[in-house]
């Protein structure tokens, strides 16, 4: 929190007054609003104001077969598109008890993994322009793109790849695409250690993050804030190893957490969990299996009555699907649990008290995606 | 024939005796028509100070294009390259697309305010160049108490992005004006006391003399600290780099500018990019030894120095983040003020006891 | 004191290694691509409009108007009407294939569910218009021909020959 005014301050006479941040506002990534109550520059209230691209997302699902919904997800967080599909694609197999084959698993995570890294990525060049940092974005860029060209040689498309099917995957893996994730993988590192050096060492970004913004262990929990976010506060707590789904079982990787909870070791805990990604996408590809893609699922998917909840880790956190199924061709009703949501309403306790170039800095530690929270 | 050729050499190296040449020449025709010779001071003066602003405008278009290609290299990426070789003439049509693009004037807005911001900031930007040394003799006037006139000068900046912020009737704008106020006022600390190690050095407060005291590899090597500090300084001072907060975007929107366009836009974007030239001149007349140099003429040798700091600038503004305002005022206090009076006091004693 | 002067030295150490990766990246080469000059090359995968290329052996598309991708189009954004002949019977042919590009969000479901491999997402991948209207159009009247490496990947997918 602030320091205390001076005691010769403390009989000023001052006036607060209302700034409305967004909902166009560059470093709101989106449309999200919020009214800052502000003394000066200091910030003595947060509303956050939300719904500016509701779509209507969940009642959409309730009017589409099931494996019509896969799009869709993609568009609620369309920076981990593939996550989206995964939490929807494993609760609809386990309604229908499909085994999926071990191969279309390995995929599964790798594409995964790769949009985690992707998804931070991106996170990381946004931070950067939100403390002021322009040149990284450019950098980081570069190796996104890589990614993104992984992609659209696998599902075909860059942003929004529908990249999962009921049972699997539709195509099998390009001959080139390894060669591909080789390349990427072998020289990725050092970039990464590049970008730390370039921002989040550097003195002035360390001076604008530690210690602000802080999570504790108890607020975080209270609010459910989750992924990163809650790594940060020092709770060793992730989806992919607490129930572990899909191939996750098999590979291990550390679950990196930060110390205070402040918005550096937020920071800190994303880059270290890109090099954990990093090293789940090496082992996956050394031991990638032969056999089918796609798994034997009926033509008309009509899931027995029932209901399953799937979570799985997004970059962001645990996105998760509850699924109502009546057995008829479309599920009764889907609710989406997204990240965002949760992290975001953490935001007053964590601003209070700070300025507004902290505002920004706070917001982007979040990892805020607003077509997520209004789905 | 040689004499003439003697004239156009002059010109580029001496140009003080060149421009002496003419003046008196005028002067004897003039008084051969039998006119008053201020008339032709009058058109003398005139005529200088329409180099002067043709001046500061190609260099400003020049600079901001070679801030884009700078940055764009830096980035990884071309720059501008579609109009003109290399794109050299990019500035050129955004420029004539802010002259000619509507400017429009919010309702709200405290008109008088609202007009003077961009003025106060333009004339205050001018007024620096009246004692800018461009090469030997090349100089408007060497006032003997230049260093101070150019702290005064350009400390009138605030004024004019105090009317700007609040003008403007925008809250962004009005944080903006009221931190680049409270910026330029703290951080011209540390630049007065870092200009007053030169002057201790050089023992005299005209830039020429400053010039001509300096050894042929300038102050940086005998003062790196106080170089860094005037770098650091100097950058706040002109609303750049890492300490962008006035215009902050991320946080600001732009700051105080942000309810201008059209010619009002442009004068604060002239501006700004005027005063990184000043500043990077300034650095080169204090530190590097202003327009001397071997066989290159006085003029480019000013003009390759100031480049020079001006592309330190541009580097460091491309590198880092921006810091916050509270740190930024913290820099200032605890860290370059204490430095440079350090700095000022080892350097006064030298002075006294070499 | 010494704590002072040690942050000082610190962040100045810092703020000088990113000062140096700045320097370093100066000179290597743009990595931009001159945009209208030099165009990407998309993947044979790749998702940009839905066409129904004309198949050059049988000198006219293969779509028999089945209505299955219009069952799967999520968004509703595919209509298909079917041929007729004169006594109203109708015809496995499609008369006319309204496809709105303003509503298709490109997730390639209704190309997968096709039997007869008469529908394809093409290599386009500039797709602005000016009027909303040209947005929708009837891939049959259109008679695309779909070239280079992605026409052969096509043919190959309804010949059975081995996927790219």
């Amino acid at each position: 929190m602030a320091e205390k005014l001076p005691a010769s301050l403390e009989k000023l006479n001052t006036e607060e007054y209302l700034l409305n941040m967004g909902p166009q506002h560059p470093s709101t990534h989106g449309v999200l609003r919020i009214i800052l109550k502000l003394d000066g520059e200091v910030i003595k209230d947060v509303v956050p104001v939300m719904g500016y691209i509701h779509r209507g997302m969940e009642k959409m699902f309730e009017n589409r077969k099931y494996d019509q919904i896969i799009p869709f997800t993609d568009r609620t967080d369309y920076l981990s598109a593939v996550n989206n599909n995964f939490a929807y694609v494993i609760g609809v197999e386990k309604l229908l008890g499909v085994v999926v084959p071990e191969r279309a698993e390995y995929l599964r995570v790798i594409l995964a993994e790769l949009n985690r890294i992707m998804s931070h990525l991106l996170w990381l060049s946004a931070y950067g322009m939100d403390v002021g940092a322009f040149t990284p974005l450019l950098y980081i860029f570069r190796e996104r793109e890589e990614i993104i060209a992984m992609f659209e040689l696998i599902t075909g498309n860059r942003l929004t790849h529908n990249a999962f099917r009921l049972g699997g995957f539709k195509y099998d893996v390009p001959k080139t695409f390894f060669e591909k994730l080789e390349k990427f993988i072998s020289h990725f590192a050092d970039n990464l250690d590049e970008y730390e050096t370039l921002l989040i060492n550097n003195v002035i970004f360390k001076s604008r993050t530690v210690g602000v913004g802080v999570i504790t262990k108890a607020l975080a929990l209270s609010y459910g804030v989750s992924g990163p976010s809650l790594r940060g506060s020092d709770i060793k707590m992730d989806v992919r190893r607490d129930t572990p789904y899909s191939a996750y079982s098999k590979f291990v990787f550390e679950i990196p957490t930060g110390k205070n909870g402040d918005t550096w070791d937020r920071c800190e805990v994303r880059m270290n969990e890109m090099r954990q990604s990093l090293s789940i996408l090496q082992q996956a590809m050394q031991g990638f299996p032969q056999g089918d893609i796609m798994a034997k699922i009926p033509k008309i998917i009509k899931p027995p009555a029932g209901e399953v909840y799937t979570a799985v880790e997004g970059p962001r956190g645990e996105v998760g699907f509850y699924i109502i199924s009546d057995g008829t061709e479309k599920p009764y009703r889907v609710k989406m649990r997204v990240p965002s949501f949760s992290n975001l309403s953490a935001l007053k306790d964590m601003t209070v008290g700070f300025k507004i170039a902290d505002v920004v800095a706070i917001m982007g530690s979040l990892d805020l995606v607003i077509p997520e929270i209004d789905r | 024939m040689t004499a003439f050729m003697q004239f156009l050499k002059d010109l580029l190296y001496d140009s003080g005796k060149a421009f002496g040449l003419i003046y008196d020449g005028g002067h004897k025709i003039w008084a051969g028509f039998n006119l008053p010779p201020l008339t032709l001071d009058i058109i003398f003066l005139l005529i200088a100070a329409a180099c002067a602003a043709a001046f500061i405008a190609i260099n400003a278009l020049f600079i901001i294009w070679f801030e884009r290609k700078i940055s764009a290299r830096m980035q990884l990426r071309r720059g501008p390259n579609r109009v003109g070789i290399f794109g050299i003439f990019q500035t050129v049509a955004d420029t004539i697309k802010l002259l000619i693009k509507e400017d429009i004037t919010p309702k709200a807005v405290d008109k008088l305010a609202f007009f003077l911001g961009p003025l106060l900031v333009m004339t205050s930007t001018f007024m620096v160049f009246l004692v800018m040394p461009f090469g030997k003799g090349l100089i408007a006037a060497d006032l003997n108490i230049g260093v101070i006139y150019i702290l005064a000068v350009t400390g009138l900046t605030v004024l004019g992005l105090l009317c700007a912020g609040w003008g403007s009737n925008n809250k962004y704008s009005l944080i903006g004006g009221m931190r680049s106020a409270a910026q330029i006022v703290s951080y011209e600390i540390p630049n007065v006391l870092v200009m007053l190690t030169i002057v201790l050095l050089s023992g005299s407060m005209k830039l020429g003399d400053i010039i001509a005291a300096q050894p042929t590899v300038g102050y940086v090597w005998m003062q790196p600290v106080a170089f860094i500090i005037f770098l650091i300084a100097s950058n706040a001072e002109i609303n750049r780099g890492p300490f962008d907060l006035p215009e902050a975007e991320s946080e600001l929107v732009s700051g105080f500018i942000t309810e201008y366009s059209g010619m009002k836009f442009a004068f604060f974007f002239l501006a700004e990019y005027t005063n990184l030239f000043i500043a990077g001149a300034l650095g080169a007349v204090l530190f590097l030894g202003g327009w001397t140099g071997p066989v290159l003429p006085p003029f480019m040798w000013f003009m390759i120095k100031s480049y020079f700091v001006v592309f330190l600038l541009m580097w460091i503004r491309w590198t880092f983040p921006r810091i916050r305002v509270d740190h930024l005022m913290e820099f200032a206090w605890k860290v370059l003020i204490p430095i440079a009076l350090l700095n000022l006091v080892v350097t006064a004693f030298v002075i006294k006891f070499h | 004191m010494l704590k002072y002067i040690k942050d000082i030295i610190t962040g100045a150490i810092t703020l000088l290694e990113g000062m140096a990766i700045t320097f370093k990246y100066m000179f290597q080469k743009p990595i931009t691509l001159q945009y209208p000059e030099q165009k990407a090359q998309m993947t044979t995968r790749f998702r940009g409009r839905l066409v129904m290329p004309v198949d050059e052996e049988k000198g006219d598309n293969r779509c028999t108007a089945c209505n299955i991708c219009v069952k799967a189009c999520p968004n509703y954004s595919i209509a298909v009407e079917r041929l007729t002949d004169e006594t109203g019977k109708p015809k496995p042919k499609a008369a006319s294939f309204t496809y709105n590009m303003g509503t298709c969000m490109f997730c390639n479901l209704c190309v997968e569910v096709c039997p007869f491999s008469a529908i394809v997402m093409s290599e386009e991948y500039e797709l602005a218009v000016y009027d909303r209207k040209s947005l929708i159009k009837d891939l049959v009247a259109e008679k695309y021909k779909l070239k280079g490496r992605k026409g052969k990947w096509w043919i190959s997918k309804f010949k059975d020959e081995e996927q790219v």
